[in-house]
């Protein structure tokens, strides 16, 4: 399943880079009750709770890794997650770019993900969506905490 | 393929289903017709702690007409409003659009209100709720509203309705004089969730314009879609063949439909296309004959 | 006053208990004290397994025992080998069979890994969930060209390669072919996975009786004998502690004769280690995933031609989709090989396959076995054929058919008995002759000019095949007239569907000129008839039902020579009719078949030495070769060019299945086939992502075909007969699947003729249709025509 996009932030792009590797601000914009903890250099575990239309909202661990870091501009994020009704893998490409003359970020990104178990035989005619969904609503809720940051910030 | 243990309760008012609700939240699922809910249980995609079967719930099943107004209880069982002649009044749009819901037994047992509620972005009910402007009453412990089908429903199965609500009955205005309506989807089999589908309602005025137009669509967003740029493109003038096909590349335009693995976004985008060229001219020969009348 | 029936069209004998719920199926065995059994299934196609955590599950209340690959210490081993490979020149072949619980590697999505034993199948779900498996995932091998190609992962890793076997058949010099024609097509085919979907999901139940000392088991087998002897070896008990009784089943197809399916080899071992009945019932979401599947294979193939449209060779290379596991050896592939030749002159012909392990589901026959990839390759060489010569696609196959006067006809190439490939007999030219004609295909290209002028697409796709069916080892059959004067017939085969218990009533009460409805026929039962293989291939009614045959006139016989005796008469002097036996014209000389049969067991007095008690017989036949089955497939379609969705008109069948028993049930087998044949070309898919995970696992996605989408099929039937077996019989089952492929890409083709659309892929999606349209090199579309105005 593949999932990219791009999104604007409205700040600068240090900032956006802090915030995406803060665990604080990661769990805030992950779906349910999502706790991270960063457990190692670019290591984060924890869990995040999951629930679209029928499917029950359940607990999914999480793991997830960031490598090939190059501040502030690129990240490759691996993300490795298994729920009571399946599992999913892969990696995402994360790059950022100055827009607005430095005052906003522009993200590109480029996700490749396994899904399997049972959700992988029932679920391909939401899949794609509920990962949009979820993508969407997590870079929302970043954009809303970057924003807060920076009002205090000012 | 056996459901993972439930506390199963059977209420019998409306507000005995809200104090249940109210105590156990999102952790409790309402059973109305059981035909999408019971699937998702045994395949475990669904494992609610609680399940709140309305099945003896008095009052929910109600058919009535009231001064131009149809209104159908919430568990009105979709064969039941088929085969209703105030239906078929009121709202002859969805006694079209139901042989399309899956097989007879099935809407012999599934509810409008449920089909409603699930909000499944492949569902017919909720698309013709949208063309018609349905408006739907909600009750809570802490009383009832009535929202309108443009707001309902909010994304990927996402609708107003809190955690401690459920939906009790749907209201639909009476078609005005003048108008029309017609359904149309594809699908692989008969029966099957559509790949592409529009329900359209439409008015012509005296001067034979067209003075209103809904054109809703299914499959081919995260819930009902309302088509509003193709349909105001169609106001104030003739229903002619190059205006249903401007109205069909406007809809083109303006959704973005998915892809999964019975359909590319593409071939969706061409069938909703194809639908709207062959659903709106049908809609509008009934206003047509309806002004006649 | 001599009673017909094979040829009649007699209602089923099985209807009344089937259609009021007298029909024992395996779900409905319960016994006191019965446990059930679910099964953890790996999520990862392909995974190393570094540990399985059952602690939890042991807690749970209602659990009675959880097993993993270690509790079964010397039970666990890798299943028989169940077809050897043929003994073709040069071939090679690695051999690696599924093993009843998974050790150290998980090989596919839904590979059992743990096997839970709770009070009911509920609990059992729960204490799935319970179980923790650490796996550590490896890059699934999903397509066939990047299995072979260097760096792939491998799926056993002791071959060092994913190649399973490798085997090239051939004849004549196609080079010396290619280089005297005027026409070379080649084209890259794709024929891709469907599932056998019978209605009845496996299960299997198992009783232990420490008293009697002996095993039942009932199991929705296609095979219960070789079931029985398989599992009294592995559990160390004689052949005759075990009984095996396949009961009603409700369809086979194919995926029910794959053996020792690790569900099959664990739930009566569960059952003998608790000391209590013990049963499991797949439910429909496993079933995409633990019973076995067909079709994947890809062609290159390649067609020389002389200008009149005559074949003058065929090159043929493919790689087939074994799955993670190669239990059933080559046999569809090997069909694939020989059934491309069909009923055409192929005087120059080399097929070379590779067989590929993948991490998907074992590979095993499902109705068809190969046959339907061959025809489409043959198929659709001609049809792309003889539109490069310009010339009707009805017309190249008439030039090319075998005469008549040709039979039988040897090839060289070995066909899946491991004898050379064998047309006993046929009779081609008529049979395409009176399709076209019930087709109407002279009025039908008229009227497709005119509808096409309304902007209507109908097109017509006539194509042929034959079928090798009937094939040995043998199968038996014991015939007994019983005291009340009905007769029992006991065969070893199963049953799922098929009519057996009337087709052999129907031979048998022909022979002994009884009432049919008194034939009372058992099949299925290890205790009722010990010796035999199964239902496969094609080959139930025709060596089964000619063992009954043969056993029915044993019978006769004796029944002349005990009345002889009894009516003190000569042989040639009695009547046996309508289950009695007289002295010609002396009608009060006469008894009954039941007091003929107590005559025939005495209690008192002294017999001739020699003598068998009973008026019983015991009969085999194993035929040296199969009998060779064909048929016309006619189909006309109407496309919507707008929106690619296509509704098939009409479906004529010509067949030929030699002598038929009964035709009541050759038109059902027909009319399923063609139902499970347009499953394959329009409608089922099993669809893997690059991981190996089934993405349509569910009906929901893996679409049927349902009555709304198959037309009632207009049938005619030819009889050749066979002669290698005293009725002329040849199988039925599977000929309706086989070309439906093959008739439904020549009849969209043709629908959309000017367009140039060229179909090599099956099955077929109105998406995939759709973008075939869009890129075709033919007109536009007229309503984008209209747009460009």
């Amino acid at each position: 399943m593949i999932v990219d996009g791009e999104h604007v932030f409205p700040g600068p792009r240090e900032v956006v880079w802090a915030l995406l590797q803060d665990p604080e601000v990661l769990s805030k914009a992950m779906p349910g009750a999502a706790k991270l903890a960063l457990v190692g250099d670019g290591a984060y575990e924890g869990s995040i709770r999951v629930g679209v239309g029928p499917v029950t909202a359940a607990e999914w661990k999480l793991s997830v890794t960031l490598e090939d870091r190059v501040a502030p501009e690129h990240y490759v994020m691996q993300v490795d997650s298994k729920g009571p009704i399946g599992f999913t893998r892969g990696s995402a490409t994360v790059d950022l770019a100055e827009a607005d003359g430095g005052g906003a970020t522009r993200m590109r990104y480029h996700a490749d993900l396994q899904v399997g178990g049972k959700v992988a035989g029932v679920g391909q005619r939401l899949i794609d969506q509920v990962a949009k969904m979820m993508t969407q609503r997590g870079l929302n809720a970043l954009g809303g905490e970057l924003e807060r940051r920076l009002a205090e910030g000012a | 393929m056996k459901p993972a243990p439930f506390e199963y309760h059977r209420p019998s008012t409306v507000d005995e289903v809200t104090e249940l609700l109210a105590r156990h939240g999102p952790d409790a699922k309402l059973l109305a017709g059981g035909q999408s809910l019971v699937p998702a249980m045994n395949f475990r995609l669904a494992q609610p702690a609680v399940l709140i079967d309305l099945e003896r719930v008095a009052g929910l099943a109600e058919l009535r007409e009231e001064g131009g107004v149809l209104r159908m209880g919430a568990m009105t069982r979709q064969r039941a409003a088929e085969r209703s002649p105030a239906v078929a009044r009121g709202a002859p749009l969805l006694v079209e659009t139901l042989p399309f819901v899956a097989h007879p037994q099935i809407r012999n047992r599934g509810t409008v209100g449920g089909s409603i509620a699930h909000a499944d972005p492949a569902a017919e009910i909720p698309a013709v709720m949208l063309a018609l402007d349905a408006r739907f009453h909600l009750r809570g412990p802490g009383g009832s509203r009535t929202v309108g089908a443009g707001e309902f429903f909010t994304g990927l199965f996402g609708t107003a309705l809190e955690a401690d609500e459920l939906l009790t009955e749907v209201e639909i205005a009476a078609p005005a004089p003048g108008s029309g309506w017609a359904f149309g989807e594809v699908s692989r089999r008969h029966g099957d969730y559509a790949l592409a589908g529009v329900a359209a309602t439409v008015a012509l005025d005296a001067a034979g314009r067209c003075s209103g137009a809904r054109i809703a669509l299914l499959s081919v967003g995260e819930g009902p879609v309302l088509a509003s740029g193709a349909a105001a493109a169609l106001l104030g003038g003739e229903p002619t063949a190059d205006a249903v096909r401007a109205a069909a590349d406007a809809v083109e335009r303006e959704i973005d439909p998915p892809a999964d693995i019975h359909a590319s976004a593409a071939y969706r985008r061409q069938l909703a296309g194809v639908l709207v060229r062959r659903v709106l001219p049908r809609a509008f020969e009934r206003a047509r004959a309806a002004a006649v009348q | 006053m001599t009673r017909r029936y094979v040829g009649e069209r007699v209602r089923r004998n099985e209807d009344h208990r089937l259609l009021t719920g007298h029909a024992l199926f395996v779900d409905d065995v319960q016994l006191p004290g019965m446990l059930h059994a679910a099964f953890l299934r790996s999520d990862h196609a392909h995974a190393l397994l570094r540990g399985v955590d059952v602690s939890a599950a042991l807690e749970r209340p209602g659990v009675v025992a959880v097993y993993t690959a270690e509790d079964l210490g010397d039970y666990w081993c890798p299943g028989p080998l169940l077809v050897p490979p043929p003994p073709v020149e040069g071939i090679v072949f690695h051999e690696a069979t599924q093993v009843p619980l998974a050790k150290d590697k998980v090989r596919h999505v839904g590979e059992p890994v743990a096997m839970v034993v709770a009070e009911n199948r509920y609990v059992a779900e729960d204490a799935l969930a319970d179980i923790v498996v650490d796996y550590e995932p490896l890059d699934a091998v999903v397509d066939l060209e990047a299995a072979l190609a260097e760096g792939s992962a491998l799926v056993h890793e002791r071959f060092g390669t994913n190649m399973a076997a490798r085997v090239v058949q051939r004849h004549g010099d196609y080079r010396r072919a290619r280089d005297a024609a005027d026409v070379v097509i080649a084209r890259r085919f794709l024929y891709d996975r469907g599932a056998a979907a019978a209605m009845e999901n496996r299960a299997v139940a198992a009783v232990w009786d420490p008293l009697g000392v002996d095993l039942t088991v009932w199991d929705t087998t296609q095979a219960p004998i070789p079931i029985r002897n398989g599992l009294a070896r592995m559990l160390g008990l004689l052949e005759s502690q075990v009984r095996v009784v396949a009961p009603f089943v409700g369809g086979g197809f194919g995926p029910k004769i794959m053996m020792f399916y690790p569900e099959e080899l664990l739930v009566p071992w569960a059952a003998m280690r608790l000391g209590r009945p013990v049963k499991w019932t797949e439910d429909r979401q496993e079933n995409f995933f633990a019973t076995t599947q067909e079709r994947g294979q890809v062609h290159e193939a390649e067609m020389a031609l002389d200008r009149d449209g005559r074949i003058l060779g065929i090159h043929d290379t493919f790689l087939h989709d074994c799955g993670a596991y190669d239990p059933y050896g080559l046999t569809i592939p090997i069909n694939s090989q020989c059934t491309l030749l069909g009923p055409y002159d192929v005087p120059a012909y080399h097929s070379e396959f590779r067989a590929v392990f993948t991490n998907k589901t074992i590979v095993t026959p499902v109705r068809g076995a190969g046959r339907q990839h061959g025809v489409f390759v043959m198929e659709r060489l001609l049809d792309i054929a003889a539109r490069e010569l310009g010339m009707d696609p009805v017309e190249i196959r008439r030039r090319n058919y075998l005469g008549a006067e040709l039979f039988p006809k040897n090839f060289d190439i070995l066909y899946q008995d491991f004898a050379p490939l064998y047309y006993d007999s046929g009779n081609y030219l008529p049979a395409l002759e009176t399709a076209v004609r019930m087709i109407g295909y002279d009025q039908l290209r008229e009227e497709q000019l005119r509808l096409r002028a309304e902007g209507r697409r109908v097109g017509v796709g006539v194509v042929s095949y034959i079928e090798g069916t009937g094939i040995g080892p043998y199968e038996g059959a014991r015939v007994t007239v019983d005291p009340s004067g009905r007769v029992r017939v006991a065969t070893g085969l199963g049953t799922q569907g098929q009519g057996h218990y009337t087709a052999f009533a129907q031979i048998v009460a022909e022979a002994l000129d009884v009432d049919v409805e008194r034939v009372h026929v058992v099949t299925g039962d290890t205790r009722e008839f010990g010796w035999g293989t199964g239902t496969f291939a094609s080959r139930g009614a025709v060596v089964a039902g000619s063992a009954c045959h043969a056993a029915a006139v044993k019978v006769r016989e004796k029944i002349l020579a005990m009345a002889a005796r009894v009516l003190g008469a000569a042989e040639e002097q009695i009547d046996l009719a309508d289950g009695r036996v007289a002295v010609r014209g002396v009608p009060e000389r006469s008894l009954s078949l039941g007091e003929l049969a107590s005559h025939a067991n005495p209690l008192r007095g002294a017999v001739k030495p020699g003598t068998e008690p009973g008026l019983e017989a015991t009969a085999y036949f194993g035929p040296d070769h199969g009998s060779t089955a064909s048929g016309v497939h006619a189909m006309v379609v109407e496309v919507d060019p707008e929106t690619a969705m296509v509704e098939i008109l009409r479906y004529v069948v010509v067949h030929d299945c030699g002598r038929l028993i009964n035709p009541q049930l050759v038109e059902g087998q027909v009319q399923g086939g063609v139902a499970h044949g347009i499953g394959n070309a329009f409608y089922e898919k099993l669809v893997y992502d690059e991981q190996g995970q089934l993405q349509n696992a569910s009906f929901m996605d893996y679409l049927l075909p349902t009555a709304m989408d198959v037309p009632r099929v207009e049938m005619a039937h030819m009889e050749t007969p066979a002669p290698m077996n005293p009725l002329g019989l040849k199988g039925v089952g599977e000929a309706g699947a086989i070309p439906a492929g093959a008739a439904f890409a020549q009849a969209v083709e043709d629908a959309l003729s000017d367009l140039g659309v060229e179909i090599t892929e099956i099955p077929l999606s109105p998406d995939q249709l759709w973008q075939l349209i869009r890129a075709a090199p033919g007109a536009p579309l007229p309503h984008l025509q209209e747009a460009r105005r």
